[in-house]
């Protein structure tokens, strides 16, 4: 029996996941607007922390408990990947400044707990057990053991170099659509480039700061409260750190402004004033996938699957949502099978 | 009759205004907006690059049908303030300003001096200012002799939620200024500070994280709308006069000696 055919539109962060999970099963090629190393997607600039509970606060119950789901599922693709991914699950701390303690506090009234997890109070003392290089700077903060993160530009390497050695076709910086009827089946992973056919679509602007920092040694992600946006940094392999995000209802994708560097950069500068003597790396925006509710959604017409609007939760969500949109991939592959027969 | 609110010579049916940003999604802002049954709908371009950078999600907030109020909100000098309300003027084709501009970084108190100086350019340019000002009251005097016919003093400083901090000064801006339409903006963060504002008289209240920024949005939407209606349907009504002595509601007729241990 033939392999079914099966195109995927956008080698995002989507779009690599689907691609690992159908490569081996199907005759697959990859249709990319940009370059196949994905310089110009939402993953590749984001800081790919896997924040389950902390995101409890602002979004749903069932969007964090698939979020603490996708942890294990993420586990299981870097394992399957020939090069080094860096992941953690060391959990995330939160903590405040004394103006926004109240911001602190409301945070952990509306933290949700999911299955057995739930946030832990911590004291300053504690904070410094945690995060020894924190000590005696914050007064309290929220320890939130499952969570974790990896590292994203690993992942796009690693994911690209799996596929590469195959029979996967690869069409890199392809303006035009291929013709999708030729295809069992098309997964358009394409996010803000699917504007076309899902018209409420929006970008939501991010932009995030990567530095190297030898003088800072936090060993897991730190949540700061901030009034607008809340603010991470996030510890990668070779102290590198990514500081992150902004969230503004923009699609500009010009260069970070000088507001939001300072605002990103002075939140890390008042966590740890190891990070004075750090070198900015890059400064980098990019813009979220979001639609009206800012929840994620598949959808099927005809032969093409479409998944879209991940919003701020890209790498939260995303093992799971691939999963689903495979599983309904392969469906309209029988279907159309069964047809032709 | 209907107790219109009339800004610059529009009537209103809702007198609580509402913010745009900070919540959980845009669809639940579109929800919290039908909820708190608003008319007016205030929004910010300061942060979103140019007008077509913008355009999803200002649509989002068109698609409510609601007046737009666009915001000055970020700005620092006069400058700044005019060239944004040029651009919304031209974005959401309104005449209407809410002229922020703030003195302080870390409260973000507007800054009185640059905001009449701003107004006065705005005015002359055509456009009708309601200006975000401290509860001063020589302040709001001058901004009405430069020609805005609506003020927009604060209850405390942008998104603390404390309420109304110097009920004094505000009511004795409302008793000086009875000819002027005045909204309470900034600082409230519960229906109660609302319904307060509404009973000393002023005409509306404007807020945005006290609803944005609650742990449900709707349902405090639709608190704040009943909030406000209470507050002025008890302004309306007028208050009993306070006083300093009890005096029973029931009447005292049958108890001859009802002074007795007086």
């Amino acid at each position: 029996m033939r392999k079914p055919c099966v195109a995927i539109l956008g080698f995002g962060l989507m779009g690599r996941l689907c691609a690992l999970e159908l490569y081996k099963e199907t005759e697959l090629s990859i249709y990319e607007k940009g370059s196949l190393t994905g310089e110009q997607s939402a993953g590749f600039v984001a800081a790919a922390m896997l924040a389950p509970l902390a995101e409890s606060v602002a979004c749903e119950r069932d969007l964090s408990e698939q979020g603490l789901a996708a942890i294990s599922l993420w586990q299981k693709v870097i394992s399957q990947l020939d090069k080094p991914v860096f992941f953690q699950q060391q959990g995330s701390l939160v903590v405040a400044h004394a103006q926004d303690k109240g911001d602190l506090h409301s945070f952990g009234q509306r933290i949700k707990s999911i299955e057995q997890h739930q946030a832990i109070t911590v004291t300053k003392h504690e904070i410094g057990q945690l995060e020894p290089e924190l000590a005696g700077r914050f007064q309290q903060g929220f320890y939130l053991p499952c969570e974790g993160q990896l590292d994203n530009r690993q992942f796009y390497e690693a994911s690209f170099a799996q596929l590469q050695g195959t029979d996967v076709s690869f069409y890199e910086n392809c303006d035009a659509q291929p013709n999708l009827s030729r295809f069992d089946c098309v997964l358009d992973c394409r996010g803000l480039g699917a504007k076309n056919v899902l018209a409420q679509l929006r970008g939501v602007r991010g932009e995030v700061i990567r530095l190297h920092a030898p003088e800072v040694n936090l060993k897991r992600p730190i949540r700061l409260m901030h009034p607008r946006y809340p603010i991470y940094i996030v510890p990668k392999p070779n102290h590198e750190f990514v500081i992150g995000a902004t969230e503004i209802e923009s699609q500009s994708m010009r260069s970070m402004t000088l507001r939001s560097a300072m605002e990103l950069l002075s939140a890390a500068y008042t966590v740890h004033s190891g990070f004075a003597e750090a070198e900015i790396i890059e400064m980098s925006a990019g813009l979220r996938p979001s639609l009206p509710d800012n929840r994620p959604v598949i959808n099927c017409d005809g032969n093409v699957v479409r998944i879209n609007g991940l919003y701020r939760h890209g790498y939260l969500l995303a093992p799971i949502y691939a999963a689903k949109a495979v599983a309904i991939a392969k469906q309209v592959c029988e279907k159309k099978n069964e047809i032709n027969c | 009759m209907q107790d219109l609110l009339s800004i610059y010579g529009t009537d209103l049916a809702s007198r609580l205004f509402i913010g745009s940003a900070l919540y959980p999604s845009p669809a639940i802002m579109q929800e919290s907006i039908v909820a708190a049954q608003s008319d007016v709908v205030t929004v910010s371009l300061r942060r979103q690059g140019s007008a077509s950078e913008g355009a999803d999600f200002w649509q989002l907030i068109k698609d409510t049908n609601k007046h737009v109020l666009p915001n000055t909100a970020g700005c620092h000098s006069v400058n700044e303030a005019v060239t944004l309300a040029q651009m919304c003027r031209e974005v959401f084709n309104t005449n209407w300003i809410k002229l922020e501009l703030i003195g302080d970084e870390y409260n973000l108190q507007p800054d009185p001096i640059a905001l009449l100086e701003a107004t006065k350019i705005l005015i002359e340019q055509g456009f009708q200012v309601l200006p975000y000002c401290t509860d001063d009251l020589v302040i709001c005097q001058k901004l009405v002799d430069l020609g805005c016919e609506v003020l927009m003093p604060w209850g405390a400083p942008i998104g603390t939620g404390k309420g109304l901090l110097n009920p004094y000064n505000l009511k004795t801006i409302r008793e000086r200024l009875p000819n002027t339409t005045l909204l309470i903006d900034a600082g409230l963060g519960l229906p109660s500070h609302a319904c307060m504002a509404m009973e000393m008289g002023y005409d509306a209240v404007l807020l945005n994280s006290a609803i944005a920024q609650a742990g449900d949005p709707v349902v405090m939407a639709r608190a704040f709308a009943n909030a406000v209606n209470a507050g002025r349907a008890a302004y309306l009504a007028q208050a009993m006069p306070e006083k300093d002595l009890a005096k029973p509601s029931t009447p005292t007729l049958g108890m001859p000696f009802w002074h007795q241990n007086g």
